[in-house]
């Protein structure tokens, strides 16, 4: 499972990183500072779940 | 569609002060948006005479508040899309406005709010402490506006004794300026007095807070002007503090009117972070508005250059195509990606910071006093012009 985020749609909402810390870094001001991560097995749930709280919808899972 | 084909002959069917009486009951205004929304996804209109739009559904709304090419900033309320004034950063396009988000980020990122939790956590000791005893409380007034004013004063560099006089003026100017327009606009006039003379004396004096430090602030490299930085404090002053004190009444309300939910978060506290999500969703009382800039079309309907849009984030929130069961309350609802906040790069600056806010607000007051009721025989208000409550009177027994 792997997480895409459009980082040219991400406002800096940081509700991705509420809900997942662990696969969603943030940048200095709140942004998201990753554009895809590779989930570690155990974690799809956590990226389901962020993915999920992003209200600008700018994260999707492969 | 057919009003589509011929805008020429487009009707308006909505009166924008129709939708904003000065008081009603609360929540009316909200369950007026639920209606529109389901009527038709959007609206032709007048506000004041001015043409615009009124769109009510979460697809749309999300995607116009994301199109920056067609849709600007530079008027936010419906019915004045020729606005006499600039707030910043509100009403900056880009990419003026992503220069200055850059500059105001870091007083405002998730770091800062860290930094800023203690003296949060202390300030609304202090309040806890005034009202605890008493049995009874306005908790609007004796509560909700002053925990956030005194943040303000605290970030702008303004002495604490201050924060009364910004509470007077916060109420005309936001809970009374449509039944009262008068006061209000006096009101104002004090507002702007004051900022002049805090950006005369920071220009003279600088210290460590955002007024000082936006003063030496370059754009493009040129300095910004008086103008820009009154624009600056209004803005801070009209986002930062109506509006936690707001969504803190309106979560309150929620709670003492529903005893369940209430027993539910005090005996499980962890449910507070996914309720303060759920009352932000369900009670979202910012209703911004845009202006086009360049023709095009939402929700099928032809909008042209010139017109506004209004983009009621409650409406958004509460359409069903996007929650499940949307007209519920469910505190521990999930992937609740709502609006309160706002959505593309306007997104509240001070979203992290009003979060750790209401959590703060919204926990310790539990702690202290978990069991209270709304008192029957004081009748509760909303206003309009910026949705709140006026009064929400809560009793409790007290202990000892
Ligand atoms: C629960 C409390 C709050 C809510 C519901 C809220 C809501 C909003 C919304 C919806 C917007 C976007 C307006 C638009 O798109 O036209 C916004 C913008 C803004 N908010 Fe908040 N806000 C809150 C608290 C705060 C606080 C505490 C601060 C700062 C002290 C703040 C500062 C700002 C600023 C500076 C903007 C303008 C951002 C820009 O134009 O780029 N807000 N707020
Ligand atoms: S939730 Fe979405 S908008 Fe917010 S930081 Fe994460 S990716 Fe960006």
């Amino acid at each position: 499972m792997k997480i895409v985020v459009d980082q040219s749609k991400c406002c800096g909402h940081a509700r991705c990183n509420a809900f997942a810390p662990d696969l969603f870094e943030l940048d200095d001001l709140g942004y998201v500072a990753v554009s895809e991560v590779e989930v570690p097995a155990g974690m799809e749930e956590a990226a389901q779940t962020g993915a999920g709280a992003c209200p600008e919808r700018a994260i999707t899972i492969l | 569609m057919t009003i589509a084909s011929d805008p020429a002959g487009l009707e308006p069917t909505i009166r924008y002060e129709d939708l904003d009486v000065p008081v009603s009951a609360p929540c009316a205004r909200f369950e007026e948006f639920d209606k529109l929304r389901e009527q038709a996804p959007a609206h032709f209109g007048t506000a004041l005479g001015n043409e615009f739009w009124l769109i009510t559904r979460m697809a749309e709304i999300r995607a116009t508040y994301q199109n920056t090419d067609a849709i600007s900033n530079r008027a936010v309320v419906p019915h004045q899309p020729d606005p006499p004034y600039k707030w910043i950063p509100e009403m900056l396009d880009p990419p003026e406005h992503t220069k200055w988000r850059k500059l105001l980020g870091p007083f405002f990122a998730p770091g800062a709010v860290d930094r800023l939790e203690p003296k949060l956590r202390q300030r609304f000791d202090e309040i806890m402490d005034d009202v605890v005893d008493r049995g009874r409380c306005d908790y609007v007034a004796d509560v909700a506006l002053r925990f956030p004013n005194t943040i303000f004063m605290e970030m702008m560099g303004l002495p604490i004794s201050d924060a009364d006089q910004f509470q007077v003026w916060q109420t005309a100017i936001l809970h009374k300026g449509a039944s009262a327009p008068e006061a209000a606009f006096q009101a104002m006039l004090e507002v702007n007095d004051y900022f002049a003379a805090l950006i005369a004396e920071r220009r003279r004096n600088p210290r460590e807070d955002i007024v000082s430090i936006a003063s030496t602030w370059r754009i493009d490299g040129e300095p910004v002007s008086e103008e820009d930085l009154h624009g600056l404090c209004l803005l801070l002053f009209m986002a930062g503090l109506d509006t936690v004190a707001m969504q803190l009444s309106y979560s309150m309300y929620h709670l003492a009117a529903n005893p369940e939910d209430r027993r539910r978060v005090v005996e499980d506290p962890a449910l507070f972070a996914p309720a303060i999500e759920e009352f932000l969703r369900y009670y979202a009382f910012v209703t911004p508005g845009r202006k086009v800039v360049k023709d095009t079309e939402i929700a099928g309907c032809p909008v042209k250059a010139g017109q506004m849009v209004w983009l009621p984030l409650v409406s958004a929130n509460r359409d069903p195509r996007e929650f499940p069961d949307a007209d519920k309350v469910i505190i521990d609802r999930k992937d609740n990606r709502h609006l309160a906040f706002g959505a593309g790069p306007h997104r509240c600056l001070g979203s992290h910071l009003a979060r750790r806010e209401l959590t703060i607000g919204l926990t310790e007051w539990h702690r202290r006093i978990p069991d209270y009721h709304l008192d029957p025989d004081v009748e509760i208000r909303e206003h309009g012009g910026q949705i709140g409550l006026d009064n929400l009177p809560l009793v409790w027994n007290v202990r000892g």
